[in-house]
C-alpha cells in the first residue's frame, strides 16, 4: 500500500506541506540516532538495501494494482532509522524517475518509513516466540494494515479540498462516500497484496535467517543474534 | 517502472540545449512547473504549459514522444482520483494536467541530466549520509536491475513461471528477491572494502551547484512561461 502515486498539484498545500515537516523532523530524529554509528560501512549497505526495494517495486501484480515494497525487509535489516532513511531515498529516487509527485514526497516517505520502523520492531518483538517466517510474515502484514489505515487518514482529510474546485457543498457528502468506498476497495483489495508481501517478506528473511544469518543481527541490533 | 537504463543513456549521451543546460537551472524549471500545477484552478494555462513543454522538448532534440508517453503515467491516478471525488469535466481535465505537467517537466530533466549531476546539487543541501546513499543506491540499482533480469530469464527457461499458481510464483519470486538482496549486500561489502584501501573518507558524492551556463534561459524560460500563464490565465 505503502506508497500515494498521487502526483504534485492535487493534495491541499497543507497536508503536503505537513508531510514533509513530519518527515525531516523522523529523518532527523533518525539522523541523530545514527550519529555514533560508523556509517562509512553502512553507506554500502543502506545503498544495496534501497535498491533492492526499487527493485521489489518493478514487480506488480496488475490484477489487483499492488506491487511489492520490501519495506519491512529493509527495517528488520537496516533497523529502525536507518531504514526510514532508506525509505527516504527509494521514494526521492522514485520521484527522479517521474514515478509519484515531488509535493507528496514527506508523505510518501512517512507511509514507508512508517512500515520499516514498525516492521522491525514488531519483528524483534515477537523474537522466540516465532520461527524467523512468521514473525516477518506477522510483521508484515501489522504493519501494511497499520500503513493503509494511515493512507486512509491521510485520503480521508485530503478530501477536504474541493473548494480547489470551486462546488464546496455538493461535495460534502459524496467526499464522505467516496472515503468510504476508498477505505472499502484499499482494505480489501490490498489485503490480498498483504498476504502475498508477507508471504515474500517471510520467504526472504528465511531465506537471509538461513544462508547469511549475520545480516540478522548486525551491529544495528545489538543484543539480538540470528535465529532461525 | 520507468527504464532506469534508458532514461540513464539519453541523459548521458544527449547533447542538445537542454542537456548543455545546468542541473541547477533545470531544477529550479521543474520547481517553477510544479508551483505553476500547485496554484492553477484552471485546466486552459496548464494544457497550454503541457503544449509549450512539449515545442521546448522537441527543440532541444530531447525524446519527446516517450517523454510525454512517461508524463501520461500518473495521469492514471489522478483520473482514478478525480472519479472518485464525482467531479465533471472542468475537474478531471484540471486533475489531468495537474498530474501531467509536472510529470512532463520531471522526466524533461532527467532525460537530459545524468543522476550524479543531480545527486551532487542535492549534496549541497542534504546531510553526508543520505548523499552518500542516494549514489550507492543509484549505482547499485543498475546492477541489481541486471541480475533481476537475468535471473527472470533463467527461471522461465527452467519452467518456475506458472501462470495462475500464485503460491509456486511467490515461493520463486521470493528466492530470487532473498537471493538478490544477500548478493547486494555482498557486493556492496566489497565495494566498501574497494573503496576504503583508496581512501573513502565517508563521503562519496561531491556537492557542487554547477556554473551557470548561456544555456539556463531555455529551462528558466520555459518554466517561468508556464508559471506566468498560470498566474495571468486564470
Amino acid at each position: 500500500m505503502t506508497h500515494m502515486h498521487i502526483p504534485d498539484g492535487i493534495l491541499p498545500v497543507w497536508l503536503w506541506v505537513s508531510g514533509f515537516i513530519l518527515m525531516a523532523f523522523i529523518l532527523g530524529f533518525s539522523l541523530l540516532q545514527l550519529r555514533n554509528i560508523d556509517m562509512k560501512r553502512k553507506i554500502p549497505l543502506l545503498g544495496a538495501v534501497a535498491a533492492a526495494m526499487l527493485v521489489a517495486m518493478n514487480l506488480e501484480i496488475f490484477i489487483i494494482g499492488y506491487h511489492i515494497n520490501l519495506s519491512v525487509a529493509a527495517g528488520i535489516l537496516l533497523g529502525p532509522a536507518l531504514g526510514f532513511v532508506a525509505a527516504f531515498i527509494a521514494n526521492v529516487m522514485l520521484a527522479l524517475m517521474g514515478h509519484g509527485g515531488i509535493t507528496v514526497l514527506g508523505l510518501n516517505t512517512f507511509l514507508l518509513g512508517s512500515e520499516a520502523v514498525l516492521g522491525h520492531t514488531v519483528f524483534f518483538l515477537l523474537k522466540k516466540r516465532l520461527p524467523v517466517f512468521w514473525r516477518a510474515a506477522t510483521a508484515t502484514v501489522l504493519t501494511q494494515f497499520v500503513a493503509t489505515l494511515l493512507l486512509i487518514g491521510i485520503v480521508a482529510v485530503s478530501r477536504v479540498n474541493p473548494a480547489l474546485f470551486g462546488h464546496e457543498e455538493e461535495h460534502a457528502g459524496a467526499i464522505r462516500d467516496s472515503v468510504r468506498m476508498f477505505a472499502a476497495v484499499v482494505l480489501s483489495f490490498g489485503s490480498i497484496g498483504w498476504v502475498i508481501e508477507a508471504a515474500i517478506t517471510g520467504s526472504v528473511m528465511k531465506f537471509i535467517s538461513q544462508v547469511k544469518p549475520d545480516l540478522l543481527g548486525h551491529v544495528l541490533h545489538r543484543g539480538t543474534s540470528a535465529e532461525k | 517502472m520507468i527504464d532506469v537504463a534508458r532514461i540513464d543513456h539519453w541523459a548521458a549521451t544527449g547533447s542538445g540545449p537542454f542537456h548543455r543546460a545546468s542541473a541547477f537551472s533545470k531544477s529550479l524549471f521543474v520547481g517553477l512547473v510544479v508551483t505553476a500545477a500547485v496554484m492553477s484552478k484552471n485546466p486552459y494555462p496548464l494544457a497550454a504549459g503541457y503544449a509549450l513543454l512539449l515545442i521546448a522538448a522537441t527543440a532541444s532534440r530531447l525524446p519527446w514522444s516517450t517523454v510525454a508517453l512517461f508524463s501520461l503515467y500518473p495521469a492514471v491516478f489522478a483520473v482514478l482520483y478525480g472519479l472518485s471525488l464525482r467531479g465533471g469535466a472542468w475537474m478531471y481535465g484540471l486533475l489531468f494536467f495537474k498530474a501531467v505537467t509536472p510529470a512532463f517537466a520531471m522526466v524533461m530533466l532527467i532525460v537530459s541530466t545524468p543522476y550524479p549531476k543531480i545527486f551532487s546539487l542535492m549534496s549541497t543541501f542534504l546531510p553526508e549520509i543520505i548523499a552518500s546513499g542516494l549514489f550507492m543506491t543509484y549505482r547499485t540499482l543498475f546492477i541489481l536491475l541486471d541480475m533481476m533480469n537475468s535471473f527472470a530469464a533463467a527461471i522461465r527457461l527452467r519452467g518456475g513461471f506458472s501462470p495462475g499458481s500464485l503460491a509456486k510464483n511467490s515461493s520463486n519470486i521470493s528466492k530470487g528477491l532473498a537471493m538478490l538482496l544477500i548478493r547486494a549486500v555482498e557486493r556492496a561489502t566489497r565495494l566498501y572494502a574497494v573503496m576504503a584501501v583508496r581512501g573513502y573518507n565517508g563521503s562519496m558524492a561531491e556537492a557542487r551547484i554547477g556554473r551557470p551556463s548561456r544555456h539556463d534561459w531555455l529551462p528558466i524560460g520555459a518554466g517561468t512561461a508556464v508559471l506566468m500563464l498560470v498566474v495571468v490565465w486564470k
